[in-house]
């Protein structure tokens, strides 16, 4: 496998410009880090998951699906070059899994896969992570990895498109394996996975009553940012906009948490009530979802704690429900 | 794809946020600034759709002028020489004071200094003002009276601090929701809140006291607090004695305010009343928190200054964690004041009145005979054009059709001028009436510089280029001076504004562009060397010992009765910002809150037979509005709740043009109204 010098990744990405449509963690002027482009920032490969959804190359807030003009319309084309998509953590990675089902299940979304077909994918991990931590490996999920070894990033290749690429990179040393590195990411603690996973099977018993979620509600402001940013939500709103001669068609990202998202046009609304919104955040994802993809749709990506102005993100959320809800683990049943 | 840093254009909390470009250049969405001292990363919803409205098709693209009676398509130079040779030839026939300018909030520092500029130097007028007549007037004049200053005391971070919240009047998580939510994860950790807001919102239930006073009762329940913690020996005698003046006349006019007196006039019960007291004085680091539940009174800058004084009598002044907190509304409405968009002062509040001052504006600007008369205000202004010694009104990003009060007396008024130019980025409903529409650029597509509700002047920056013709405000502004015969108008760009506002103003002596380049500087900041000032007032007041000017008990201009048994209050919705021209053109947010609707407590709902949702008509003595009726509990029996976001139901056609006697706010909190549930 090869490794390289931080330098080195810099120039190797920026070579990969001509064919790709690079998308790459970028420091903007306030810290703020995010995918975009190499001419818009510093590059800051180190540092963690970006500050921005990590599904956004592919799922943008706003997209034109099509504008129609005199009776013919034009649809949104694939996109022209590849998207190159670095810097997602294993958590991000997982969760790029997820909405690729999601989005390829019965009806195949054109305007996702526009962007996503063609595309590759390198998660970065190791001892690279914020404030020195250290990034989960993510042994697949994705078609390249960089992983840190504190000064060098080891190259492994997960799929063809991952191979070919590492094949372009400069050559750099040699390294043979990275046993340490993964032993190191093995024991990175799972505290959080596992007050996830308690909190699902305490939601699936439907041991959490309705009460706690009307006291979570009243500190919901309706922000909205736990769905924008998370990288497993997926839905949208579609909007047209008629602009002299023509109609174009957006879509926008949408949220869970707002009244009208499910509102009907008689004006019912079976998610009418705040607590009922709140409920369904942390349900779809840890119990609604386990029934129909047979897995938690939360990869504990963190975004959602760190955007939410009132302090109830599902990290903070889950650690609530286990405390009061899953009290009986000793000697009750298990939870 | 680009990203640019700006600041958002919605409330006072003055987030900043990366506004993401798309290749085709339009905007594509948000993302929250990370590194900023007040977003730390996270907005509220209006601030993830901030850049919706930008590129929306009804986006005015090209000047309008009326031409036999319909507004048609003109250049840009057919449309200023319009609007500097009609105010000219007005002016020439009527006099300087037959024209006023109205600046607006939603626009930057420097157009709002601009606009004052044009008014005093090339018109010879001191008929400015803007929309913070309509919210903060009574703090700006409260303030400045008790404490030197009509700004919030302290700063967002300073919620951090604190152990104590009271919040009065402010609707804290839906009109400044950032600062709302911070209060909220405090008292999660133990900090403690009060509330004194007859509609039962959000922080009310998370209160450890809620309040549910009369409206306009305010100045009741802080006399008579103060009465408790006086007569219970909680003052901070210390901070009294040394950083206060005039504390006999508070003693002697709080003593007439025995709880039970104001339980009687506030509908609360005398423990309430007590409770409040001993929890509020009980505090190391309390926090008053109001908004337009004080200010939008006749007695506006009575509450206030009650708010002022319940604050030094405890101490809570001048430290972290502190303070009298206004929120300002609008993102830029500090900073329009500071710019002196006022008619008695230039920028930095020095009053026009003063010799000095005008001798200082006169030498640097140019001109002579600058006014020496404080002007009109923006509703005395409405009443002079109804009268008809008012002749032409240019209006800037301001929509009075919809936000003042009684807006059939608005139309009337705007449509006796013989000559009206407003200035937007939609056709709203006082564009239509207009002579002249001025296409003007959005927040997105220009550079400047908005002040927040902490003082906090920061940078605006162009993402995008102009839509259509559009212009910039500060742009066309200039235009018009030159064009009426003015040459000390002519900037490259709005930083040579900065400069200019930063010799002329000493509370923004040390801010240039150049330092504006991270998280903004917090006024005063006097020098270039100055880092400014999160707290106002440690040590010593501005205006060197603090005042205590206790006021009397004033009930509201319009009270129920029997015909008209309810009160109606107006307010904003979560969702909506004023008049709704950026907010309904903004996808999740219009769908959100799609209807007008006045909220009505259960039990009143139920003896009028009202179902929730149900259309029904609420009417005042102006006139009356269809709108849903929704059914809540956060409305107390007998009071109504309206936003006034809606032009098909527009809450200020039943509003009362009745004004507090020195602010001239009006009384958007109190009138007295009926409902009919008939079709
Ligand atoms: S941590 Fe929050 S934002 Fe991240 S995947 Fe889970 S729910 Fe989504
Ligand atoms: S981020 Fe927090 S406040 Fe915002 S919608 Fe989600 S839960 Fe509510
Ligand atoms: S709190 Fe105010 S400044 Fe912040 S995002 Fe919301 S509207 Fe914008």
């Amino acid at each position: 496998m090869k490794s390289l010098t931080l330098q080195q990744v810099q120039d190797f990405l920026r070579s990969l410009t001509s064919d790709y449509d690079v998308q790459a963690p970028i420091a903007l002027p306030d810290g703020t880090r995010v995918l975009g482009r190499l001419d818009e920032g510093p590059l800051a490969i180190p540092g963690g998951r970006v500050d921005s959804k990590p599904t956004s190359p592919f799922f943008p807030q706003l997209d034109r699906i099509f504008a129609y003009r005199r009776g013919s319309i034009a649809m949104q084309q694939p996109v022209e070059k590849p998207l190159l998509v670095v810097g997602l953590t294993a958590e991000d990675a997982d969760a790029l899994t997820f909405i690729d089902e999601f989005f390829a299940a019965e009806y195949r979304d054109d305007v996702y896969f526009n962007k996503r077909d063609r595309s590759a994918v390198i998660v970065v991990s190791g001892r690279c992570g914020k404030d020195g931590g250290f990034l989960k490996i993510a042994g697949g999920d994705c078609d390249l990895e960089f992983v840190c070894d504190g000064e060098r990033y080891v190259l492994v290749p997960y799929t063809e498109a991952g191979k070919r690429l590492a094949h372009r990179a400069p050559e750099g040393d040699e390294v043979s394996s990275i046993a340490d590195l993964q032993a190191e990411s093995d024991a990175l603690p799972d505290d959080d996975r596992q007050v996830l996973e308690r909190a699902s099977r305490l939601l699936q018993e439907d041991r959490v009553p309705e009460e706690f979620w009307a006291e979570i509600a009243d500190r919901c402001i309706a922000c909205t940012a736990c769905n924008l940013l998370c990288p497993t939500c997926t839905c949208f709103e579609v909007f047209d906009w008629t602009r002299g001669e023509q109609i174009e068609r957006y879509r926008l990202w949408d949220s869970c948490q707002l009244a009208g998202f499910m509102r009907e046009a008689s004006g019912h609304n079976p998610m009418g009530e705040e607590h009922v919104r709140t409920r369904r955040r942390i349900h779809h994802k840890l119990a609604a979802d386990r029934t129909r993809w047979g897995r938690i749709s939360c990869s504990l990506c963190g975004r959602c704690d760190d955007v939410c102005p009132s302090g109830i993100g599902i990290k903070a959320v889950t650690r609530e429900i286990v405390r009061r809800f899953g009290i009986e683990k000793e000697n009750g049943p298990e939870t | 794809m680009k990203r640019v840093l700006t600041t958002c254009p919605y409330c006072g909390v003055g987030c900043n946020l990366y506004l993401v470009v798309g290749d085709d250049g339009r905007l594509v969405g948000v993302e929250p600034s990370v590194g900023h001292p007040v977003s730390r990363g996270q907005l509220c919803i209006k601030g993830w759709n901030a850049f919706h409205f930008v590129n929306h098709p009804d986006r005015l693209t090209h000047p309008l002028i009326r031409r036999g009676g319909r507004l048609v398509p003109a250049s840009w130079d057919e449309a200023l020489a319009l609007v500097a040779g009609r105010m000219r030839e007005i002016q020439d026939k009527h006099g300087p004071d037959s024209v006023a300018v109205f600046s607006s909030a939603k626009t930057t520092n420097e157009e709002n200094y601009l606009a004052m500029k044009l008014t005093r130097a090339v018109f010879k007028t001191n008929n400015v003002d803007h929309c913070a007549r309509l919210c903060h007037a009574s703090t700006v004049a409260g303030l400045a009276a008790t404490f030197g200053s009509g700004a919030m005391t302290n700063s967002i971070a300073c919620v951090e601090q604190a152990d104590l919240f009271f919040v009065i009047g402010s609707n804290t998580t839906e009109q400044h929701p950032i600062i709302g939510a911070r209060i909220i994860q405090v008292c999660q950790n133990g900090g403690k809140l009060m509330v004194a807001d007859n509609r039962k919102i959000r922080l009310a239930r998370l209160a450890d006291l809620h309040l549910r006073h009369r409206n306009g009762t305010d100045v009741a329940l802080l006399n008579a607090m103060m009465h408790v913690i006086i007569s219970e020996g909680l003052t901070d005698e210390e901070f009294i004695a040394s950083r206060t003046e005039r504390y006999e006349d508070l003693e002697r006019l709080v003593a007439h305010y025995p709880p039970a007196r104001a339980a009687r006039i506030t509908g609360l019960t005398p423990e309430e009343i007590a409770d409040a007291a001993r929890l509020f004085a009980s505090a190391d680091h309390a926090m008053i928190i109001y908004a337009m539940g004080i200010t939008q009174h006749t007695h506006g800058v009575d509450n206030v200054r009650s708010c002022a004084n319940l604050a030094m009598l405890t101490g809570n002044i001048g430290r972290p964690g502190t303070g009298v907190n206004p929120l300002r509304g609008q993102n830029n409405v500090q900073g329009a004041c500071d710019m002196g968009a006022l008619p008695d002062v230039y920028s930095g509040y020095q009053r026009v009145t003063d010799d000095a001052a005008r001798a200082k504006f006169q030498r640097a600007w140019g001109v002579r005979g600058l006014p020496r008369d404080v002007g009109i205000t923006s509703t005395a202004a409405i009443d002079a054009a109804a009268a008809g010694d008012l002749k032409a009104l240019y209006v800037i990003g301001e929509n009075p059709t919809l936000s003042h009060p009684d807006i059939r007396h608005v139309r009337t008024a705007l449509q006796n001028l013989e000559f009206l130019a407003v200035q937007d980025i939609f056709q709203t409903t006082t564009a239509d009436l207009a002579d002249v529409v001025l296409p003007a650029c959005s927040f997105a597509e220009k550079d400047g510089t908005f002040t927040s509700t902490e003082r906090r002047v920061q940078r605006v920056r162009r993402a995008v280029s102009p839509i259509g013709e559009s212009r910039p405000d500060w742009h066309i502004i200039c235009e018009i001076a030159s064009r009426a015969g003015y040459s000390g108008m002519q900037y490259d760009s709005p930083d040579a504004v900065m400069e200019e506002i930063a010799a002329l103003t000493p509370s923004y002596g040390g801010i240039s562009y150049s330092r504006l380049d991270g998280p903004g500087l917090q006024w005063p900041c006097p020098a270039a060397d100055h880092q400014g000032t999160p707290v106002l007032h440690v040590g010593k007041f501005a205006r060197g010992q603090g005042v205590f000017r206790p006021a009397d008990y004033r009930p509201p201009a319009e009270l129920p009765d029997d015909d008209y048994p309810f009160v109606l209050t107006t307010g904003r919705n979560y969702f909506h910002f004023h008049t709704g021209t950026m907010t309904r053109r903004s996808r999740l947010l219009h769908r959100e809150e799609r209807f007008p609707y006045v909220e009505i407590s259960p039990e009143d709902a139920r003896s009028l037979g009202i179902r929730d949702q149900q259309w029904i008509h609420v009417g005042t003595r102006r006139g009356e509005v269809r709108v849903q009726a929704r059914v809540t509990d956060t409305a107390m029996k007998g009071v109504l709740f309206m936003p006034f976001h809606y032009v098909e139901a527009a809450a200020n056609l039943l509003t009362i043009n009745a004004l507090d006697p020195e602010a001239e706010i009006p009384e958007f909190k109190v009138c007295a109204a009926r409902v009919r549930s008939t079709p």
